[in-house]
């Protein structure tokens, strides 16, 4: 490991920070109408007393410039602000939030790279093959399909129609009485998995495909089959190594993104996680709020790549810290 | 031991069919080493792999290939693969690309030990550094726990050369094994291969005559996907009679470097008559005309020509 790397590393890092926190901050300023005008117009409108005392207390009547100096400041201290919405600290809305959304988006994610993985492996494998063709063909419909689409289909037939599943929510009435039960909650929780595992799953497996058929072709594999190895053993122990090296940072950033949450999904479910957090502080105009998820989406992200970065050494004995990327 | 008999290997391509090995026969006897040679493009691979049946499935391969009494073209594919390795092996012709980067060299010389000697991986390592250290591999032990980008060009090839003998196989396959080395490290490797492959039977692929005339016993030249002459590596070396063969020596380092004129003809649609007609320097009317074919000039020497006749 460099450290002439490593500070070229945390440098762009910073570098990319700064610019996304002052992209949001000045595109979130951007957007017309706030808190006050959207929750409560009449009260706007009529009391002009009130609006006034509002921005003062939030610190809106204040220049951009001054705000954005204050807000850096602030979130340089650790103190991300407090939502207008919640009246809570940003921190502890968003981890409260981030907890729900874990438990839909962090199965749907596994399930997502382990699906992908092994189908897209196996149809990369036998490239060409009737099982590939097939498999290929229904990945192109699922990737055609949007999430809010499977969302509601499944809604609608194993909730409405069937019966099978709840509508939405995140636990039943009873919890009222009996308190939060695990499989109640996992009951919740199997629609949004499944509509959110249908979406992400042909990502990873074009991608895995198409990196098996590079892998196909190597001499390696053809060495391989001289040794008299079954399919399944050259499948397993020479090519799949090689074939996920180039899925690190994509399994990367799958993950970073069960922080984000889906709006969509979250949404139609009803489901109180960070899609359905971020939707509702959009909407209200909630902007300490909306400007933390914005911050913490950007620290995952740079995290991640980071993280990714540093892991391709440990699966690939060529490549050292440093030198890629 | 082997006997390969009227062998054709299509390629089906745009263009139309690549006519990468046409019509050869050959015989290997027990404990023989027979070089191949012949310039680029010319089929030897391809020949080598019909053998070991590691080509694409769309490949077309009429024939036989006789091995112990079996047609290995008849052969089921899983009947096949329990010969690879273990009876038939193949030394590839690229170390660098055939060696897999993500696998320790060890783990990979074990792998060919542990699923054709019956024992568990442990012993298979030990075995995999014994006979790393009996190739003459300075520092066994740390090269097994290395992977093929810290070894160099030289070491890959012993490394090859290790792997394709470790299940100790009947018949070898040497693919080009001496192929982009200096001088030195060509020499170790021709003595190691002479050294691993004594009482086996062997098909040495080859561009470099003078490895195959140290390696060898018999050697066979190969032009444009057919068999042109065929004799013992002191007669190939010394008394060659096709004119290929006699320009083939004519342009090594050691005899003058002087190229065969032309090039290498199409494998989809060879000249007529004679192949090499078009750069033969004594090529005549009947040459231009019909194909000739191969004919036997004295005990064990075959050569396919119409000067020969
Ligand atoms: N899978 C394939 N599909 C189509 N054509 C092929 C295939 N494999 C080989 N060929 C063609 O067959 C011919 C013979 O190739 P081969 O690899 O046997 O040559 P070679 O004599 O081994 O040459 P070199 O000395 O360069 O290794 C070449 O023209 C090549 O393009
Ligand atoms: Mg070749």
């Amino acid at each position: 490991m460099r450290i002439e790397y490593l500070a070229w590393r945390i440098f762009y890092s910073l570098l990319a920070f700064v610019i996304s926190v002052t992209l949001s901050f000045v595109l979130l300023h951007a957007m017309p109408g706030d808190y006050l005008h959207v929750i409560l117009p009449h009260l706007a409108e009529k009391n002009p007393l009130a609006t006034e005392l509002f921005r003062e207390q939030f610190g809106l009547d204040k220049s951009l410039f001054e705000q954005y100096v204050l807000y850096v400041l602030n979130v340089l201290q650790g103190n991300w602000g407090y939502s207008i919405q919640y009246g809570l600290p940003v921190t502890e809305v968003i981890l409260e939030k981030l907890s729900w959304t874990a438990v839909i988006l962090l199965p749907a994610t596994l399930l997502s790279i382990f699906i992908g993985v092994l189908i897209g492996s196996y149809s990369g494998w036998t490239s060409g093959s009737l099982g590939d063709s097939f498999i290929f063909k229904i990945m192109i419909f699922l990737g055609a399909v949007p999430s809010y689409w499977w969302a509601i289909f499944l809604i609608l037939v194993l909730g409405f129609y069937l019966d099978l599943f709840p509508l939405g929510g995140y636990m039943s009435i009873t919890a009222l009485d009996e308190g939060m039960k695990l499989h109640d909650v996992l009951y919740h929780a199997a629609l949004p998995i499944v509509a959110l595992t249908l979406t992400t799953v042909p990502g990873v497996y074009y991608l895995m495909r198409n990196s098996m058929l590079m892998i196909v072709g190597q001499d390696y594999i053809l060495a391989a089959r001289s040794k008299g190895l079954s399919e399944i053993e050259i499948l397993l122990r020479h090519a799949l190594k090689n074939a996920m090296l180039p899925m690190i940072t994509l399994f990367a950033m799958e993950l970073a993104h069960v922080i984000m949450g889906s709006i969509f999904i979250e949404t139609i479910f009803s489901w109180p996680g960070m899609g359905f957090l971020t939707f509702e502080a959009l909407r209200v105009r909630d902007l300490p709020l909306l400007q933390g998820i914005f911050l913490m989406d950007t620290l995952i992200i740079i995290l991640a790549n980071i993280a990714a970065d540093f892991s391709y050494p440990l699966i690939d004995p060529r490549a050292k810290v440093g030198e890629i990327g | 031991m082997l006997e390969i008999i009227n062998l054709k290997t299509q390629f089906p391509s745009p263009d139309g069919l690549v006519n990468a090995v046409d019509s050869a026969d050959l015989q290997i006897e027990d404990n023989e080493r027979l070089g191949l040679i012949g310039e680029t493009g010319c089929g030897k691979t391809v020949l080598g792999m019909s053998i070991i049946r590691l080509l694409p499935p769309s490949t077309r391969i009429h024939g036989q290939i006789i091995y112990k009494g079996r047609d290995l073209l008849n052969l089921k594919e899983e009947e096949m693969r329990l010969l690879r390795g273990k009876e038939i092996s193949m030394i590839l012709q690229n170390p660098t690309t055939s060696l897999n980067p993500v696998l320790k060299i060890g783990d990979q010389i074990a792998e060919v030990i542990q699923l054709h000697k019956d024992c568990n991986r442990k012993e298979a390592k030990t075995k995999a550094v014994e006979i790393l250290a009996a190739a003459m591999i300075p520092e066994a032990p740390k090269r097994a726990d290395q992977y093929p980008h810290e070894l160099s060009g030289g070491m890959k090839e012993r490394v090859m050369i290790v792997m394709g003998l470790a299940s100790q196989p009947s018949f070898v396959i040497a693919d080009e094994p001496t192929k982009g080395l200096d001088s030195g490290t060509k020499a170790e490797i021709i003595r190691l291969i002479r050294d691993m492959t004594s009482g086996r039977s062997m098909l040495m692929i080859t561009h470099d005559l003078a490895a195959a005339g140290e390696i060898c016993d018999r050697i066979a030249v190969m032009y444009a996907g057919e068999l042109l002459e065929m004799a013992s590596a002191k007669t190939i070396l010394h008394d060659p009679q096709h004119p290929y063969t006699q320009g083939f020596i004519n342009s090594l380092p050691s005899r003058g470097l002087l190229p065969i004129s032309g090039s290498s003809p199409s494998l989809i649609d060879p000249p007529h008559g004679c192949r090499f007609h078009p750069r033969c320097p004594w090529a005549m009317d009947i040459c231009r005309r019909e194909h000739p074919q191969i004919i036997k000039l004295e005990k064990g020497h075959f050569s396919r020509c119409f000067l020969c006749a």
